[in-house]
């Protein structure tokens, strides 16, 4: 009976120390995203852009004398197993930090919960901008632009250019519109002169978009903003060159630009579509980025995509956040973080402190073939700084109010 | 009265023709999800899932032959067989073994196939987006009334009317379709006869596959090539078939054309809405003809 006890209390201390271990030496973060079906194209990349951050960070010592360490949960794109997977993170793994997801619901979702837990939570590639609009609070971030920031910079640029006559098309659901409206309703206020001709609006999923294509050439518009996402901005792309679409009218998509539209057509893709894009691993011409799509591709034999940059960048401020806070501490953590200032592929970044939204420049480019790439790149780039398009603070606290 | 404006402009027509192409691919896909269901009573969920094979399948064929118009045909050819091996070996492995269990087993059984296809390919051919173009040939566009109709979709104009011959013939020339024909209406009745029904199942099931299979080859040039691209198809095909009637060939090649042509024009007279109008047009259907157009083997 007493070897027994002393066995038992043995376990029991071995199983204590293993705990306090695990919560003491490391700083554990916990990822929710989609890690199966057709949106791991995007997500694949924030998990890969983050893992090379931190091996490197673990590498020169890790924070404050701790590693960094992480652990995933697959949400399955489906928001109740993302909330319940943030929970099991949360009571369970006890992670210090939350990250993720690519779906805005669960999104929402996780950072309502985030909220009532007192947990900081780095939003990547979720585009909703309620996250850091009126949804907002102390304990979320994020580190991607949103629908809204896209609107603005994209209206910035149109609004130069001399057409008068709009169609906009796209998706039939939230991201869709949120988009498309952006765009044309800032372009709006911007030139006033602008008209909405019409507007078509698809199944999310459509395959065929001919169809769609010839009623709106036959309504003969002068531009046309397209609003799709996912596997649609191909789909619309290949339709567009199959039909001479861009030919006859100028098109925008946001992230037609990107690698994740452009490298699965390979040299065929249709020159002269103008989009927009977080992060081109070709673009800027910088020492720093080079060296990250080198890094990337070196571990990954792959390009970097915008996912990457998302990553990266969660991994950065939380290393740099914590380091500034001086302890492993929430609230000085979130306190370190606000305002921070880092290095990133892309020039230096600022997490805005008033809604906790990074400061990005969006890209604004049209697609062309290139000498040294097997698929188009985007070419004439316009870099659109945040300070010209970002919602004021004021706005923001406005829509929090409501 | 802008609506019947745009109906009778000179966009009509390049809708017209846009809209038949379509329905080629929704008829080739959705007759071989109604054959299976009408012979061997099957609700075959991962129809849709066998579709994306045969794509994933085409795009294989074609970067390894080459993206010209001999790799095209072949992938046209090689992309169904695989998806017909594939489909001869769940037949034989798995749903020979269930047939007289009941319809929701078999249901179950082909929904998680659809999970498990969709995983095969994700390890197979992994999570990036693929894509063929259409071989030169095909490239470029006709104009009518100076709207383009791609050569591409007038080519799956000529395809659809062959596939439909071709199934004519299979199905009431050839013994083994008149012995499946027979097995539809009563498979007890023709075993009695001594005939091995398992054959005849195991037939229509590889030839619905192959169906599928090309499908998704078909489609493979014009879309982005990707996990959840069988997803909405699968949808699209089962109303389809409802809508001609279960089981009923001609009753896929008459809903196919309702639900392509309905978009098309739905598209031209309020594109703002335009999705609405196919399905608009199956509560038609079915309110007045609940069992579907044509008559059903069930």
């Amino acid at each position: 009976m007493k070897t027994t006890g002393a066995f038992l209390a043995g376990v029991v201390m071995v199983f204590c120390m293993a705990a306090s271990g695990v919560a003491g030496d490391t700083i554990k973060v916990g990822l929710v995203d989609t890690y199966t079906g057709p949106a791991t194209t995007f997500t694949n990349d924030v998990l890969d852009g983050f893992k090379l951050a931190v091996e490197k960070i673990n590498a020169k010592g890790g924070v404050l004398g701790r590693k960094i360490e992480y652990v995933t949960r697959d949400d399955k794109f489906k928001p109740d197993i993302g909330l319940t997977m943030a929970k099991e993170l949360i009571l369970k793994e006890n992670v210090d930090i939350l990250m993720g997801t690519i779906n805005s619901a669960t999104a929402l979702a996780v950072s309502d919960l985030c909220k009532k837990e007192k947990i900081p939570f780095l939003v990547t590639f979720s585009k909703s901008d309620k996250i850091t609009g009126e949804k907002g609070h102390r304990y979320v971030f994020s580190m991607n632009e949103n629908t809204e920031m896209v609107g603005r910079a994209t209206a910035t640029v149109l609004a130069r250019k001399p057409y008068v006559k709009y169609w906009i098309a796209g998706d039939d659901y939230e991201y869709g519109h949120a988009i498309a409206n952006g765009v044309f309703e800032h372009l709006k206020s911007m030139n006033p002169k602008v008209q909405l001709l019409g507007q078509s609006w698809w199944k999310v999923g459509e395959t065929d978009f001919t169809p769609y294509i010839t009623q709106i050439l036959a309504a003969k518009p002068d531009f046309v903003i397209v609003a799709t996402g996912g596997a649609g901005m191909v789909n619309f792309q290949k339709a567009a060159q199959s039909t001479g679409f861009h030919k006859r009218v100028p098109f925008y998509q946001h992230t037609a630009i990107e690698l994740s539209t452009l490298m699965p057509q390979g040299p065929n893709a249709p020159e002269g579509v103008y989009g927009t894009a977080n992060y081109l691993f070709y673009y800027p011409d910088t020492k720093e980025n080079k060296a990250f799509a080198d890094e990337f591709r070196k571990a990954y034999n792959r390009y970097p995509k915008s996912g990457a940059l998302y990553g990266y960048l969660a991994a950065e401020f939380i290393a740099k956040s914590f380091e500034k806070a001086g302890k492993i501490d929430r609230e000085k953590f979130i306190d370190a973080m606000e305002g921070m200032t880092l290095d990133s592929p892309v020039g230096k970044l600022e997490m805005r402190a008033c809604d906790h939204q990074v400061l990005l420049p969006v890209f604004f480019g049209v697609t062309k073939k290139s000498p040294q790439y097997e698929f188009l790149v985007a070419g004439d780039i316009v870099s659109v700084p945040a300070k010209e398009y970002m919602p004021s603070c004021e706005e923001i606290v406005k829509a929090r109010a409501r | 009265m802008g609506w019947l404006a745009n109906l009778v402009s000179t966009g009509t027509l390049s809708q017209v023709l846009v809209g038949l192409s379509r329905t080629t691919i929704l008829f080739i896909v959705s007759s071989g999800l109604t054959l299976i269901l009408g012979v061997l009573r099957i609700p075959n969920v991962a129809h849709g899932s066998l579709y994306m094979l045969g794509a994933f399948s085409a795009y294989t064929v074609i970067s390894l032959l080459g993206g010209g118009l001999s790799g095209f045909l072949a992938a046209l050819v090689i992309a169904p067989m695989i998806v017909a091996a594939f489909g001869f070996v769940l037949e034989r492995g798995f749903f020979s073994y269930l047939y007289d269990r009941e319809h929701l087993m078999l249901l179950l059984l082909t929904f998680s196939f659809a999970l498990i296809i969709g995983d095969l390919v994700k390890i197979v051919w992994g999570s990036e987006y693929r894509s063929v173009t259409v071989p030169e040939f095909f490239q470029g566009s006709a104009e009518i009334f100076g709207l383009p109709i791609p050569y591409y979709n007038l080519f799956l104009l000529l395809i659809g009317p062959f596939i439909a011959v071709f199934l004519w013939l299979v199905i009431n020339r050839t013994k083994m379709g008149k012995i499946a024909r027979a097995a539809a209406v009563d498979a007890e009745m023709v075993s009695a006869v001594g005939i091995n029904v398992g054959w005849v199942f195991a037939f229509t099931f590889v030839l619905g596959c192959f169906l599928a299979g090309l499908g998704g080859a078909l489609i493979a040039p014009m879309v982005n090539i990707s996990l959840g691209m069988d997803h909405s198809l699968i949808m699209e095909a089962f109303l389809i078939v409802i809508m001609g009637g279960l089981g009923n060939i001609w009753g896929a090649l008459l809903g196919s054309l309702i639900f392509g042509l309905t978009q098309s024009l739905g598209i031209l007279i309020w594109p703002q809405f335009g999705i609405v109008f196919p399905y608009l047009a199956v509560v038609v259907v079915l309110f007045f003809r609940p069992k579907g157009l044509l008559s059903s083997t069930w």
